[in-house]
């Protein structure tokens, strides 16, 4: 049962690579020993006159042929053991937390469903709680991705028309880097992804805080926003409470309570938050978020927008 | 005595280039063949070190993404389909007849025409840069993404049609290699009797036959996805994108051993021949060859560990990957006793070939931890598999052609590369080899995914791929030490003679280069080594 597990898939990866590695090690070892035997012992100088002419023997090959099949009979076993442990097939998730990640060009899409019925939407940044079993369902808006996060499981390809499942789960608080894996198009590279791992108070709050709708804003910001809903802004993006609904964006009605922007590419602080807005292609060539003129007024106004949607 | 008579003839200039366009010889076809994959090989090359270049330092901006996605989509369509398979075929193309005692392949003109699909194919996909870009959704072209929807320019449409002709060729040459094998061999040599190169080239053009249409046909509904709207791929309108994957990976793992398999035949000549014994083990060489070529047709989808197939379906993947390590095993064992208790002399050629042994062996075991389908979901599509990868085609069929290179140069050309600076070459390929790929077997544990074209600085991956550059300057150096070495000794080189390398099978019993119909009267084989033989007839050949 996979509440019984207090291992991460990455753990139990560890384990069975460590002794497949050992294996390996042992093998490599030993046949370049052979090797490097072979040109000490044989080369040129060492041996005079014409070698004996010997084409085989067959009782070796056997013994040749026989143990690296043994020895592969073990790793397979070992490996279904690992693999039962990770439960990769969705029937074992029953209780587990469920939480939909979908992929685009070149952001994640996050969706916690609640027990209401509800969905909170979030982006790039997956809080969950630390100690729990999380059902990820894994989705595509577009190309094929695969959601990766090393330290804490293998992989698991996002494939349009498919609804791929992977346990997630982590014994440890903190914050894991991890990435698309499959290549998805020119910025494949700028398409990171971030988890952390809370207490499960810390993540209710966290959660709860997502679910809202924005702070309405007030002075600058409210100018800003207004500037973003009019300009090109609100056709890609929504900021749920305002009138910007686009869906070909992030959700950004709590973009500042991320830590980077652009799926990893910048901090997100007012400086980079500025040049970003100003011109995304030149840290992100090849996004979709077009460079938007603004006059330097309206621009200002925009980034105290988006800085105030905590 | 022996029963061959010494079939010599003499040509009385040494090599000289082919009537390139009009030619239908083998030994021709040949040297046009090697000529494209070296060409090819310098522009794969040059693509690579763009790329290390791009990679060296995290977030930079030598180039931008769109060429990065571009260079590294011809990297490897490049390397597969315009280096690797025409080096191995035009070396087929030259040594398969002379080995067997043929006077040429059995559809001389069919060979040409060959010859000329495969690069005509290869044009076509270079012709892409100029018609608007190259193709851009890596040489795997995964659906939707290599799909109209997202790739909306000519590139892949260059793809699509540059490798079907490309590969028509490929499937073409094959067909001829098999049935010149087949049915023209000389007298006396009967099927146990088949030089292991010719006997490995059997085996491969075989499984060009059964896996190059998948490709074609999947190639073929792209383009009608393309064009016609089909949506063979479109799950919206009730297509798969895996249809895709398995087509391709049905022709792209088979493809691994299409190329790795000559290699293996040019190490099962030239390891013997330098150690003064004969190989060990024929059969069971010979035979395990056969069984990878079987095997190798069943273990297309552990390409595919990580789309969610199942683990029942992914287990049969993974036992089935993990089988084809027994006879590649079986193959090294022998090669390694082959060389016990012989004499080794070590030419260039064969420092390749005991090279291609120490790093052919880790290429092999990465790939049964790769096979190991928990540890696929951890490292699969990043760097490990980027290092695996080259371990076994860099360290397997470049280090092959290389001893094969060595050994057949003065065969071809009449003439010997240089042995001084064969030595640099080894050892700066060997060196550069290692220092480039080791890292990035670190670096893909570490978490970095492959195919991106820069990575965040605070990862902490920019000294392992600093390292990873500076090995494949370093081999790039190499690399052109051999070029420098082959025009030098084209032209200056030292005359090689019939057989400068003491060897046994038939292509040293000619000229070199050899004449017009390569033998003056058709050989009689009275084993597996008649040169051998002849120059032993107090103690011929046992087999």
């Amino acid at each position: 049962m996979p509440g019984g597990s207090v291992r991460t898939s990455t753990e139990a990866i560890a384990s069975l690579g460590t002794i497949v590695g050992a294996i390996a090690v042992v093998i490599l070892v030993g046949v370049e020993i052979a090797i490097v035997y072979a040109i000490w012992r044989y080369r040129s100088s060492r041996v005079g006159g014409i070698p004996p002419q010997i084409t085989g023997n067959t009782r070796l090959e056997v013994i040749w042929t026989v143990l690296p099949a043994i020895t592969l009979v073990v790793v397979f076993v070992l490996m279904i053991g690992t693999m039962n442990e990770i439960a990769a097939a969705p029937s074992s998730y029953q209780g587990a937390m469920p939480l939909v990640v979908r992929g685009h060009q070149w952001w994640w899409e996050l969706r916690y469903p609640q027990k209401d019925g509800t969905e909170v939407v979030a982006a790039n940044e997956i809080h969950i709680p630390v100690s729990t079993e999380i059902d990820v369902s894994l989705q595509s808006a577009d190309v094929i991705h695969s959601f990766w996060v090393p330290q804490l499981a293998g992989k698991m390809d996002l494939i349009p028309g498919r609804d791929n499942h992977l346990r997630l789960y982590a014994s440890r608080t903190g914050t894991y880097f991890g990435a698309c894996a499959e290549y998805c198009g020119i910025e494949h590279a700028w398409m990171r992804l971030r988890i952390v791992v809370e207490p499960a108070d810390r993540f209710q709050t966290w959660l709860r805080g997502q679910a809202a709708s924005r702070a309405a804003p007030s002075g600058l910001a409210q100018k800003g926003e207004q500037v973003f809903t009019t300009a090109l802004c609100a056709s890609c993006h929504t900021v749920r409470g305002s009138s910007a609904s686009g869906a070909a964006g992030p959700d950004l009605t709590h973009l500042a309570s991320r830590t980077t922007i652009g799926a990893g590419v910048l901090p997100n602080n007012d400086a980079s938050l500025h040049d970003w807005v100003a011109d995304p292609q030149r840290f992100k060539p090849g996004s979709f978020m077009p460079l938007v003129p603004l006059a330097p007024d309206d621009l200002n106004a925009v980034i105290a927008y988006l800085r105030s949607l905590q | 005595m022996t029963a061959v008579a010494p079939p010599i003839a003499r040509r009385t200039a040494l090599f000289h280039a082919p009537d390139w366009l009009r030619t239908v010889d083998h030994k021709d076809i040949g040297v046009m063949y090697i000529t494209m994959a070296l060409v090819f090989l310098v522009i794969g090359g040059v693509e690579a070190l763009v790329m290390r270049w791009q990679l060296a330092l995290p977030e930079q901006h030598v180039v931008d993404p769109a060429l990065y996605s571009q260079l590294f989509t011809m990297h490897g369509i490049t390397m597969i389909f315009l280096m690797a398979i025409p080096i191995l075929v035009g070396m087929a193309n030259f040594i398969v007849p002379l080995q067997i005692g043929a006077r040429d392949v059995a559809f001389p003109r069919l060979n040409a025409l060959s010859f000329w699909l495969s690069l005509l194919g290869g044009l076509l996909l270079y012709f892409s840069f100029v018609a608007g870009g190259a193709p851009d959704a890596g040489w795997f072209a995964y659906v939707p993404l290599s799909d109209r929807a997202y790739s909306i320019g000519t590139g892949l449409d260059y793809y699509a049609l540059g490798l079907a002709v490309n590969g028509a060729g490929t499937i073409v040459g094959a067909l001829n290699l098999v049935v010149t094998i087949a049915l023209m061999r000389a007298p006396g040599m009967s099927v146990s009797r088949i030089p292991l190169f010719t006997w490995m080239v059997l085996v491969t053009s075989a499984l060009i036959l059964l896996a190059y249409p998948a490709l074609s046909a999947d190639l073929v509904l792209l383009l009608v996805d393309r064009y016609m709207g089909a949506h063979f791929f479109t799950p919206q309108a009730g297509g798969d994108a895996l249809i895709w994957q398995h087509l391709f990976w049905f022709f792209g793992h088979p493809e691994v051993y299409i190329v790795i398999l000559p290699a293996f035949g040019m190490i099962s000549e030239v390891i013997p021949v330098f150690s003064g014994k004969p190989i060990f083990g024929y059969r069971f060489v010979a035979a395990s060859s056969v069984a990878i070529g079987f095997l190798s047709m069943g273990v297309w989808a552990h390409h595919m560990f990580a789309v969610g197939l199942g683990n029942e379906a992914d287990d049969f993947f993974s036992a089935a990957s993990m089988l084809i390590a027994i006879p590649t095993g079986v193959k090294i064992f022998n090669w390694i006793a082959t060389m016990i208790g012989g004499r080794l002399r070590f030419t260039t050629s064969m420092l390749f070939a005991v090279g291609f042994l120490t790093v052919f062996v880790f290429g092999g075991l990465t790939g049964v931890t790769l096979a190991t389908i928990p540890l696929d979901w951890m490292v699969t599509q990043s760097y490990y598999v980027v290092a695996h990868m080259h371990y076994v085609l860099f360290g397997g069929v470049v280090f092959g052609v290389f001893a094969g290179s060595y050994y057949w140069f003065p065969k071809i050309t009449g003439r010997l590369l240089s042995e001084r600076l064969g030595k640099w070459h080894f050892w700066l390929v060997y060196l550069g080899f290692n220092l480039t790929f080791l890292p990035q077997h670190l670096v893909g544990i570490e978490g970095m995914p492959r195919r991106v074209w820069t990575y965040p600085a605070s990862m902490g991956w920019g000294p392992l791929n600093f390292a990873s550059s500076i090995g494949a300057a370093i081999l790039a150096v190499g690399v052109a030490v051999f070029a420098v070495n082959v025009l030098l000794s084209l032209r200056s080189g030292e005359i090689a003679g019939d057989d400068p390398w003491d060897a046994w099978t038939l292509e040293w019993a000619t000229s070199s280069p050899p004449p017009p119909g390569n033998f003056v009267q058709t050989p009689v084989v009275t084993s597996r080594r008649p040169l051998w033989d002849r120059k032993h007839p107090d103690r011929p050949d046992p087999s």
